[in-house]
């Protein structure tokens, strides 16, 4: 029983983990959007969207790293250029995803977050990644 | 007492990180101290093949949660500068518990007056 026997489990679980991190990226990022001011009313939801990122979304983000880093040990995959250039789009959203939490904290503190424009930035990435993944050029 | 308060979230943020900067260092002197001259001593490699992937693991850690913590306002240039080189420098990480001490004080201290 070797990790290669997992694939496809590893290749779930992974997929599955990068959902939920990637609803928790653009959910931050449309938080922060719609509150750039300081959030007198709103303080709560912040709050709330504060908690999930960093019960759920940064969890997920661990995830999607272990999983991917079995997948492609298994896969004996480090080699192949279409996945050194999803890790480089990987790495710009796994900073990102630390750049909006911060700016996050700083909102559910009762702050203001300013202007926040990653949205194009996290799309582009995300399309990267899952072509790359998927057609593997 | 670290509650949803302005100070209480940030003290926990600089606790994570004081956490990160401990295992960061703590791993490196593993790896470099023991693994390393186990390695090329003893001719036993097992530690290193352990060792280096978890201070791989605790380095990567370590930079995302400066980021994430630096993200939330209120570090000037040069402590931010501090903050990343310690990553980079063996031990600063150490070095860096004083710092961050400081800063969780100082946020404290605003925290009650406030």
């Amino acid at each position: 029983m070797s990790l290669a026997d997992f694939y496809p489990w590893l290749k779930a679980l992974h997929v599955a983990a990068a959902l939920v991190f990637t609803g928790g990226v653009l959910g931050v990022s449309m938080t922060l959007l719609a509150m750039p001011g300081s959030a007198d009313g709103a303080l709560s939801f912040a709050r709330a969207i504060h908690r999930w990122d960093r019960a759920v979304t940064t969890p997920a983000m661990l995830f999607v790293f272990a999983f991917g880093l079995a997948l492609a040990t298994a896969g004996h995959l480090f080699a192949d250029r279409w996945l050194q250039a999803k890790l480089i789009f990987v790495l710009l959203l796994s900073i990102v995803h630390g750049l909006q939490s911060g700016r996050l904290r700083r909102l559910a503190g009762g702050a203001a977050a300013g202007r926040w424009r990653a949205v194009p930035v996290i799309l582009a990435c995300l399309l990267a990644i899952v072509v790359l993944a998927v057609v593997k050029p | 007492m670290t509650g949803d308060s302005a100070a209480g979230i940030e003290i926990s943020q600089l606790r994570r990180l004081e956490i990160a900067s401990i295992a960061e260092a703590a791993t490196l002197l593993l790896l470099v101290g023991l693994a390393v001259p186990l390695k090329h001593l003893g001719g036993w490699d097992t530690g290193v093949r352990v060792m280096g992937p978890v201070h791989g693991l605790a380095f990567v850690c370590y930079i995302w949660l400066a980021v994430q913590t630096v993200a939330g306002g209120g570090w000037s240039r040069r402590e931010t500068i501090r903050l990343f080189l310690a990553a980079f420098v063996p031990l600063a990480g150490f070095f860096n518990l004083p710092f961050l001490n400081r800063k969780r004080l100082a946020l404290r201290a605003r925290g009650m007056a406030g």
